[in-house]
């Protein structure tokens, strides 16, 4: 991965993301391998995807019906959650969250399809920004899900049951030592070990290790979570 | 809100309402190739960011530009991670926070109001 760039990439980044890549090769708590690198190639397809960009368009994204491009036998509920995160997640709201609930999918699976599919956001943008082709699908290792012993998690207002915590104390970055951000994925700790594998190169709450100043990282973080509309 | 709390430390102020006013200065070095790097990166302008990134290299060294590029690309999964789990502020930010997020607009991405915008206005049009 990033074997032919001429910039120079952190090699933590490169590390991870090639870790990252090997997980999602591997079957998951609730998943397969095959079906997690579905759920890549199904994000991938949602660029391209005319309902989408359909959607994209509308003034409401939950105005426009049809069928999605998709490249995958995952569930429909499921591609659409994919189709939607990926492309459009300022207007991804509960009720997507609640239609792939509805169709029997437990939240768990949901919160292990966020992660892989939020894995492959990073390591597909970081590609595309330095002007890369995407990398290859990873070969999925054959395998049954692994299954996971039940989590220690706590409801407080999320969509999902987060990790339960006992320090509430703030640090001089403003955020608890076990930001809700952190605790989002607990029902899943496999997931949430997959997704900041993926991300932990890419920014740090204090001496950030890059060659941008803390500042300058915290504009890029906010102006990101403006454009996707993120409330966190 | 990471922003507010990094110009607390350092104690300088940055323009927190210039994240999203295209023009206004954030106090921040070279906010206009950050943003410009994030908003192509994260928008999927692709062919528009080949000139950006020499744009923001030749400005900010090649080194600050790859990694301003490779913040953008974690947050922009980080931040969708939030977007489908629904995540509240965490404690102490919701109190401490309450006029920053009311003068950027911030409120306005809270899930549950997103849900009614975008689900009300689908309700108006069908």
């Amino acid at each position: 991965m990033y074997d032919d760039t001429r910039y120079p990439l952190s090699a933590a980044v490169v590390e991870r993301h090639g870790e990252a890549w090997r997980m999602i090769a591997s079957s998951g708590p609730f998943w397969t391998a095959a079906e997690r690198v579905e759920m890549v190639a199904e994000a991938r397809a949602a660029m391209y995807c005319d309902l989408c960009r359909r959607r994209k368009e509308a003034l409401s994204p939950f105005a426009v019906q049809g069928t999605h491009d998709s490249v995958s036998d995952l569930p429909a509920s499921l591609i659409d959650m994919i189709h939607r995160l990926r492309t459009d997640p300022a207007r991804y709201t509960r009720s997507v969250f609640a239609g792939v609930i509805a169709m029997g999918i437990s939240r768990e699976r949901y919160i292990e399809a966020v992660s892989v599919v939020n894995a492959s956001v990073i390591v597909d943008t970081m590609h595309a920004s330095l002007g890369l082709p995407l990398p290859d699908l990873p070969e999925p290792e054959p395998g049954d899900p692994t299954g996971q012993p039940p989590p220690d998690v706590v409801d407080e207002g999320a969509w999902v049951p987060i990790t339960r915590v006992s320090d509430r104390n703030v640090s001089d970055t403003g955020l608890p030592g076990s930001p809700n951000i952190a605790r989002s994925m607990g029902s899943v700790p496999a997931a949430v070990q997959l997704f900041f594998t993926a991300f932990r190169g890419h920014y740090a709450l204090r001496d950030i290790p890059l060659a941008v100043s803390q500042p300058q990282a915290e504009f890029i973080a906010s102006r990101v979570s403006a454009l996707n509309e993120c409330f966190y | 809100m990471l922003l507010r709390a990094s110009g607390q430390r350092e104690n300088r102020h940055f323009n927190l309402n210039a994240v999203n006013e295209e023009g206004s200065d954030s106090g921040v070095e070279h906010s206009g190739h950050l943003r410009a790097l994030t908003e192509a990166a994260v928008g999927s302008r692709w062919e528009a960011l080949a000139a950006i990134r020499d744009k923001a290299a030749a400005a900010m060294g090649q080194q600050a530009m790859v990694d301003a590029l490779t913040v953008a690309a974690g947050f922009n999964g980080v931040t969708r991670v939030a977007d489908a789990t629904g995540i509240p502020l965490d404690p102490g930010t919701q109190a401490s926070t309450t006029s920053m997020r009311a003068d950027t607009g911030i409120d306005s991405f809270d899930y549950a109001i997103k849900t009614a915008r975008y689900e009300g206005r689908a309700a108006a049009e069908g």
